[in-house]
C-alpha cells in the first residue's frame, strides 16, 4: 500500500497528463494514454536506479504503471459520471465507465511492466529492445487510434511535420549556435517548390518522389544564400538578418503574380529612342506570368503514389502517417550522423569559440554555410510533404509566428538535444492542435449548461459567454509557458550537457576565478 | 623557415603593424617581446591568416602565406596556442585535443598515439581527460592550449603569452615545458610580456614597440641591453 502511495506521488506529472487527457476526450483515450505513458513511466522510473534483472525492472514498472493507471481510472470515472452531465451531455453509465477505468489500469500496468522488464536485460540487449518497442508503438499507433476512436492521427501527422522542422532548426541554432528567426522561410521554399513542380497551376506535374528531393535541394541552396551575407555577423545582428529573410520570403511568394521580364539593354535603348516596340520581352509578354498565384495560393498540389497503395487519398491517413514517420526517422538518422561527423564537431567548436575554432584550422565560412544549408534541407523535406499533404499552399501559412513556434520547440525541449527537441515539439503541437480546441469545447459546454444559467447579472453573463475562449487565449498561454519555462528551467526539458553547463555556470566560473586568485 | 618581410596589418583604419620584418630558422626559439598593444598577438594572427596583411610578404618554407586560407596554413604545419588560451570551455579535455587534430587526415590510431604523447607531457591533463575545459585551472588550461596546438603536429609552434595570468610557479613550469618541446626539435615563435623568462629560453629575440621592431638580436645580448633592461626587465 505504501509503495503504491509513493508511486502515485512519483507519477504525479504523467498521471496529471493522462487524467487531463481523459477529462477532455473521455472514452478509450484513457486506454491509449495508459499504453503510451505507461511505457514512458516504465522507462523513466528504471533509469535512475540499478536494475539487475528483468524481474526487478518488471516490478518497478508494474508499481509505477499501476499508479499511472489509477490516476487515469479516477479521471475516467470523474469524466463519465460527473463531468459529462456538467457539460450538457448524457453521462456514461457506471458499468461503461468502470470498463474504461479498468482497461486504463490494465494497459498502463502491462506496458509499464514490459518496459521495466526490458530495462533489466543485459547491456546491449536492453537498448535494442527499447528501440524495438518504440518502433512497434509508432508502427501500430494508427490502428490503435482507429480502434480506440480517439481520432488523433491527423494531429500526430502535423506533429511529425513540425518535428522535422524542429530537428532541422536545431542544426543552426542548437549545434552551431546561429540564431535563426526566419526558419519558416525555408519551409515555405520547400512547399512552394513542390507546389510549382507538381500542380496544374504551372502545368508541371512531376512525381512527388522526385519533387521532394528537388525541394530539399532548393531549400538548401536558399540556406546558403541566406547564410552568405550573415557570415561576418554574430548574435543579435545575425538574428535580425534571418528575421528579415523570414519576412521577405512569404511576401515574395505573395507578390510573384504578375511577372514580366524585359531584356534590360534593349529596354534601355527603347526608352532612349522612345520606341517601346524595340524592347525584347523575355517572360510574360502577352500576359503577365503568374508564378505563385498570390494570396489564393497554389492548389491543387499532386499527391504521392505508390505501386500497391495507389495515389494517397485525403480520407485515408495511414499512408501519410507512415510516409511522414519515415521522413522523421530518416531526418533523425541523418542529423545524428552529421552531429557525430567532423562537420558536427566543427559546429560545436564554432559555437564555443569562433576564433579558437579558426585557429584550429576550421573553415568558418564553409562550416556556417553548411549549418544553414543542412538545417534548411530538412525543412525542405517538411515543406514538400506539407504541400502535398494539404494539397494547397498559401503565403500566410509561413509567417513569422511559425518561425517563432519552431524556435520555441527547440528551446523548450533543450537546445542541441534531439530527444529534447522532439519532446518540445510534441508538447507544443499537442497542446496547440489537440488539447486547446478540445478544452475550448469542454469549457464551452460547461459554461452553457452549468455556469451561465446560474449567473444572475446579464452583463456578467454576456461578458463570460464572449470572453471565455481558450482558443483566443492561445498566444497568451503560449507566452506564459515560455516565460515560466525560462525562469524555472532555462536549459530546456532535456538539456544538452554543454548548454546546461553554460546556463548554470555562474557558480563554477566564480569558483574557478577564486582558485586562480588563490594560486596566484 | 618563416620569414616576414615588411608586413603591415590594419584593424579598419588603425595600423597595428607598421612594416615589420623578422625571420625564424628551423629549430630555433625566437621570442617577440613588447608591452601591451605593441602588436605581438597581431603578428601571430597575421602569420596564421586570421588577419590579413595589407602589404608585405609572409614566407613559410619559401611559400607565400598571405593569401593562403587559415585551414591550409594549419595543414602546412603552423599551429597556435592563442592568447587567453581560448580553449573550448564546454568540451572535455579529450574533445579539445581532438579539435587540435582537426585538419589532420591521419588514421585515428596515429592521432591517439599523439594524444598519448601529449598526456605523457602533461600528466595533469590525463587525470582530467573527461572534465570540461572550462572547469580547469588557469595553468591546466594553458597546458591544454599548448597540448591542443601540438595535436596539429606542427613544424612551427606559435605561443601567445603562455604565462599570462599564471602564478610564478606555474610560469616557470610552463617555460620548462617550452624548453623541453624545443629540445625535441620544435621551432617556436614565442610572444611574451614576461621578457625575462622569454629571453632565458629563446635563442633570439625581437622587441616590438607600437607596431615596429625597434631591436633585434641574440637573446643573451638583449638580456644585457640597456633599453631592454629599463623598459622590459624593470631594472634601473
Amino acid at each position: 500500500m505504501q509503495i503504491i502511495l509513493k508511486a502515485l506521488r512519483a507519477n504525479l506529472v504523467l498521471g496529471a497528463v493522462s487524467a487531463f487527457t481523459v477529462l477532455l476526450f473521455g472514452g478509450w483515450s484513457g486506454g491509449v494514454m495508459g499504453w503510451l505513458l505507461g511505457t514512458a513511466t516504465g522507462y523513466l522510473k528504471t533509469q535512475d536506479q540499478f536494475v539487475p534483472n528483468p524481474q526487478v525492472g518488471a516490478r518497478i514498472g508494474a508499481v509505477n504503471g499501476l499508479a499511472l493507471g489509477i490516476w487515469t481510472a479516477i479521471a475516467n470515472l470523474a469524466y463519465g459520471l460527473i463531468l459529462r452531465p456538467l457539460i450538457g451531455q448524457s453521462s456514461v453509465p457506471l458499468g461503461q465507465s468502470l470498463l474504461y477505468a479498468i482497461v486504463s489500469i490494465v494497459l498502463a500496468t502491462a506496458s509499464a511492466t514490459l518496459m521495466g522488464a526490458i530495462q533489466g536485460l543485459a547491456n546491449p540487449r536492453h537498448k535494442q529492445a527499447t528501440w524495438f518497442t518504440l518502433a512497434f508503438i509508432l508502427l501500430i499507433f494508427p490502428f490503435v487510434d482507429q480502434i480506440a476512436k480517439t481520432g488523433w492521427i491527423a494531429t500526430v501527422i502535423q506533429i511529425q511535420i513540425f518535428a522535422m522542422l524542429a530537428l532541422g532548426l536545431n542544426i543552426p541554432v542548437g549545434y552551431a549556435g546561429l540564431l535563426d528567426l526566419g526558419y519558416a522561410a525555408f519551409f515555405a521554399i520547400g512547399a512552394y517548390t513542390t507546389g510549382m513542380l507538381s500542380s496544374p497551376h504551372l502545368g508541371i506535374e512531376w512525381n512527388f518522389w522526385i519533387v521532394i528531393w528537388i525541394a530539399a535541394a532548393v531549400a538548401a541552396i536558399a540556406g546558403i544564400i541566406l547564410g552568405a551575407p550573415t557570415l561576418p555577423l554574430r548574435g543579435d545582428y545575425l538574428a535580425i538578418v534571418t528575421l528579415g529573410f523570414g519576412e521577405i520570403v512569404p511576401i515574395v511568394f505573395r507578390n510573384l503574380t504578375e511577372i514580366k521580364i524585359v531584356e534590360p539593354i534593349s529596354s534601355l535603348v527603347a526608352t532612349i529612342l522612345n520606341k517601346p516596340e524595340l524592347a525584347i520581352c523575355l517572360v510574360g509578354c502577352d500576359q503577365p506570368f503568374n508564378l505563385t498565384n498570390g494570396e489564393a495560393g497554389i492548389n491543387p498540389i499532386g499527391r504521392p503514389s505508390l505501386p500497391i497503395i495507389g495515389t494517397f487519398s485525403s480520407t485515408n491517413y495511414l499512408p501519410w502517417y507512415y510516409l511522414v514517420l519515415f521522413l522523421v526517422l530518416f531526418s533523425m538518422f541523418m542529423i545524428n550522423r552529421l552531429r557525430n561527423s567532423r562537420l558536427g564537431r566543427a559546429w560545436t567548436a564554432i559555437r564555443e569559440d569562433e576564433l579558437a575554432a579558426s585557429a584550429m584550422g576550421i573553415n568558418r565560412v564553409n562550416v556556417k554555410l553548411l549549418a544553414f544549408a543542412m538545417g534548411a534541407t530538412f525543412s525542405g523535406f517538411a515543406g514538400a510533404f506539407y504541400g502535398s499533404y494539404i494539397t494547397a499552399i498559401f503565403p500566410s501559412v509561413f509567417d513569422f509566428s511559425v518561425s517563432v513556434i519552431i524556435l520555441c520547440m527547440v528551446i523548450l525541449g533543450g537546445l542541441g538535444n534531439m530527444t529534447g527537441v522532439l519532446l518540445g515539439c510534441i508538447i507544443i503541437m499537442a497542446a496547440d492542435r489537440l488539447y486547446l480546441p478540445q478544452l475550448a469545447q469542454v469549457l464551452k459546454g460547461l459554461l452553457n449548461t452549468t455556469i451561465l444559467p446560474n449567473v444572475a447579472n446579464p452583463a456578467l453573463r454576456d461578458f463570460l459567454a464572449i470572453s471565455f475562449d481558450p482558443i483566443q487565449m492561445r498566444l497568451f498561454l503560449f507566452g506564459l509557458v515560455l516565460v515560466v519555462m525560462m525562469i524555472v528551467r532555462p536549459e530546456g526539458l532535456v538539456p544538452n550537457e554543454r548548454r546546461k553547463a553554460e546556463l548554470h555556470s555562474e557558480n563554477s566560473v566564480a569558483n574557478e576565478s577564486l582558485a586562480d586568485v588563490r594560486s596566484a | 623557415m618563416l620569414e616576414l618581410i615588411d608586413v603591415s596589418t590594419y584593424y579598419g583604419n588603425i595600423q597595428a603593424l607598421k612594416g615589420i620584418s623578422l625571420h625564424v630558422e628551423a629549430g630555433e626559439v625566437v621570442t617577440l617581446i613588447g608591452s601591451n598593444g605593441a602588436g605581438k598577438s597581431t603578428t601571430l594572427r597575421t602569420i596564421q591568416g586570421l588577419l590579413r596583411p595589407r602589404q608585405g610578404r609572409i614566407l613559410f618554407e619559401g611559400r607565400d602565406l598571405q593569401t593562403v586560407p587559415t585551414e591550409e596554413i594549419v595543414r602546412l604545419g603552423i599551429a597556435q596556442s592563442p592568447e587567453g588560451r581560448m580553449i573550448f570551455p564546454r568540451m572535455t579535455v579529450l574533445e579539445n585535443l581532438e579539435m587540435g587534430a582537426f585538419q589532420r587526415r591521419d588514421k585515428p590510431a596515429v592521432i591517439k598515439a599523439d594524444m598519448d604523447q601529449v598526456f605523457d607531457r602533461f600528466p595533469r591533463l590525463r587525470e582530467r581527460m573527461t572534465q570540461k575545459g572550462g572547469t580547469l585551472s588557469g595553468g591546466e588550461q594553458q597546458m591544454l592550449a599548448i597540448g591542443r596546438a601540438l595535436m596539429a603536429r606542427p613544424r612551427l609552434l606559435l605561443l601567445d603569452e603562455p604565462s599570462m595570468g599564471l602564478a610564478p610557479m606555474l610560469v616557470s613550469q610552463i617555460f620548462s615545458i617550452i624548453q623541453e618541446i624545443s629540445a625535441e626539435g620544435m621551432t617556436i615563435l614565442l610572444v611574451e610580456q614576461n621578457a625575462r623568462m622569454a629571453l632565458t629560453v629563446a635563442n633570439r629575440g625581437y622587441v616590438l614597440q607600437t607596431g615596429e621592431i625597434v631591436l633585434a638580436g641574440d637573446a643573451k645580448d638583449l638580456q644585457v641591453n640597456e633599453t631592454v633592461r629599463k623598459a622590459y626587465l624593470g631594472e634601473e
